[in-house]
């Protein structure tokens, strides 16, 4: 059965499976975009302005509904009720997923920082993700990456800090001080830049944006160009 | 690899190679995937259907040919082997195209007809052919008529509306051609037409229009939907942006035709290509580590494969 581009659901319209994760829905998005572009040449004569302008939205409709649980559930829910999507998987069992750990690797490292039991070195899945209090949903289209909202954005993927350690390899203290804009604590400003670059990798965001959001804060708060003015010179 | 390739297929496959606008490098790749195929040890015939403005054997560095096809479509000729030339790659042999009438260029149903039932009969491992510009039916048919059509593109928005075209005058035919309704014959001509009145304006709308009709006909071309999977050659890639190209094509067709298409891979633009023609000498033997060349036996592993170029692949 061949559908038109209204009728797709959500996942076929990013091209995505219903089991995507967070992760791939965030990929899916950004390259179903770029295809979907007013000025993309791929789509030369075949759609009008106005069908590719339509398109476009419901992309983000699509986006926007997918990348939060709770309106990602209730859209399930519907497509089920209209027999779109088979039966929800089993819940997966409610086994203790992380466990304390019992040596101390970095003298850094904090009581509350666990391993998961899946092994070391296994990425993350963001089903795994322990239930959290209330997190306010921060925008997709974030105005700006400060600190809190890159740990909102880590958050909502169910991520922990440890997690995207060993992700980058960058050390948690560090990404804990990015995410508190410890701005004193943190290192020179060209290895921030590193850090962010790696972070905004893991967390599936546009790399440029977010460090270079990042960095105009560091900038504003140590006054960066000043503090190298006034060194005295030898 | 090589062996298990050739283990792959052992059936005759017929390859038509089109794009609808000229200039976009048909002949080069179509020539360029003979050779490829030939060196892996498979018996391959080069037909060139491009009844216009034959330059196939061109870009294999044979010069005008004095046996084309007009000499079996005009039947100076019976036996179509008297036309087949042999080149000096072994394994690779032409049939060069018309070079004299105006006729030839269009040849009536009886002439296709024949000349299809005689290539079926043949004894190759793949005949490839390349077809002319435009969308007339002549061309449209020779592609439908193939195992795979393969749709060369220029990262260009003028060879990308072309592609488009052809694909649907491809599909369309393709549809005309299993409907016996002479009403629905006529909603499918009339669809053609970009700015047609009925408001018909993606196959989606046509077949919506022809279940309205006859709600089993509309059924048959649902599934003529389904079967109809051309692939795609980016051809003179530049940049990374290009290569997606291929992909965003894809993703398009599918959600305005509903159809398949296959992304096989792209060649990358090199000045080798241009002085390979320049010397009129194979740019598969010319230059055969060079870029351009490699990206050509990709593809031609890709469709031994019956694979699609991936997006992992990419990176």
């Amino acid at each position: 059965m061949i559908k038109k581009i209204e009728d797709l659901n959500f996942y076929e319209l990013l091209e995505i499976s219903p089991q995507a994760t967070s992760q791939e829905i965030h990929k899916a998005y950004e390259r179903i975009r770029r295809v979907y572009d007013p000025n993309s040449i791929a789509l030369y004569s075949l759609f009008t302005s106005e069908e590719t302008a339509a398109i476009h939205q419901r992309i983000e409709e699509a986006y926007r509904t997918l990348v939060y649980e709770d309106n990602r559930k209730k859209y399930d829910a519907m497509l089920r009720s209209r027999n779109e999507l088979p039966e929800a998987p089993p819940p997966p069992s409610p086994a203790p997923k992380f466990q304390p750990r019992s040596i101390q690797i970095s003298p850094t490292a904090r009581q509350e920082d666990h391993y998961a039991d899946s092994g070391a070195g296994a990425m993350p899945q963001t089903a795994q993700r322990p239930e959290q209090g209330e997190i306010s949903p921060v925008s997709p289209f974030v105005a700006e990456f400060t600190g809190p909202v890159i740990k909102l954005l880590r958050e909502q993927r169910g991520l922990s800090v440890r997690d995207i350690a060993e992700m980058t390899k960058v050390s948690v203290r560090y990404l804990e001080f990015i995410e508190e804009e410890n701005f004193k604590k943190l290192p020179a400003r060209a290895y921030i830049r590193g850090f962010l670059m790696l972070y905004a990798k893991a967390l599936g965001y546009d790399i440029e944006r977010m460090s270079s959001d990042y960095l105009k804060r560091y900038d504003a708060a140590t006054g960066f160009p000043f503090s190298l003015r006034k060194k005295p010179e030898g | 690899m090589m062996i298990e390739l050739q283990d792959a297929l052992r059936k005759k496959e017929i390859w038509a190679i089109g794009g609808g606008k000229g200039g976009i490098g048909k002949s080069l790749i179509t020539g360029n995937i003979g050779i490829c195929l030939a060196r892996l040890k498979q018996k391959v015939l080069l037909v060139d259907a491009d009844l216009g403005g034959a330059n196939l054997h061109t870009t294999l560095g044979i010069g005008v040919p004095e046996t084309t096809l007009s000499d079996f479509l005009n039947r100076h000729t019976e036996n179509i082997q008297d036309v087949i030339i042999n080149t000096s790659i072994p394994n690779l042999s032409l049939i060069s195209g018309a070079q004299d009438f105006l006729d030839a260029a269009n040849p009536n149903f009886a002439q296709k007809t024949r000349l299809l039932r005689h290539l079926e009969t043949l004894d190759a491992d793949f005949i490839l052919l390349d077809l002319g510009a435009g969308t007339s039916y002549n061309i449209i048919d020779f592609f439908l008529f193939s195992d795979h059509g393969i749709l060369v593109v220029l990262p260009e928005p003028t060879a990308i509306e072309n592609a488009y075209r052809f694909i649907k005058s491809a599909f369309y035919r393709r549809f005309k051609k299993v409907v016996t309704h002479q009403g629905i014959k006529d909603l499918i001509d009339a669809a053609m037409d970009q700015k047609n009145t009925m408001g018909v304006r993606t196959p989606f709308d046509l077949i919506e229009r022809v279940k309205q009709m006859e709600k089993e006909v509309g059924e048959i071309l649902e599934l003529e939907v389904l079967k109809f999977r051309p692939k795609l050659i980016v051809n003179q890639v530049r940049t990374k942006n290009d290569i997606q190209i291929g992909f965003s094509m894809k993703s398009a067709c599918q959600k305005y035709f509903g159809i398949n298409l296959e992304y096989l891979g792209y060649v990358e633009y090199d000045d080798c290509v241009w002085q390979s023609i320049r010397s009129k000498r194979p740019l598969a033997i010319e230059y055969p580590y060079s870029r351009p060349s490699r990206c050509i036996e990709r593809i031609v592993n890709n469709l031994l494969r019956k694979e699609q170029f991936t997006l992992s692949m990419l990176y």
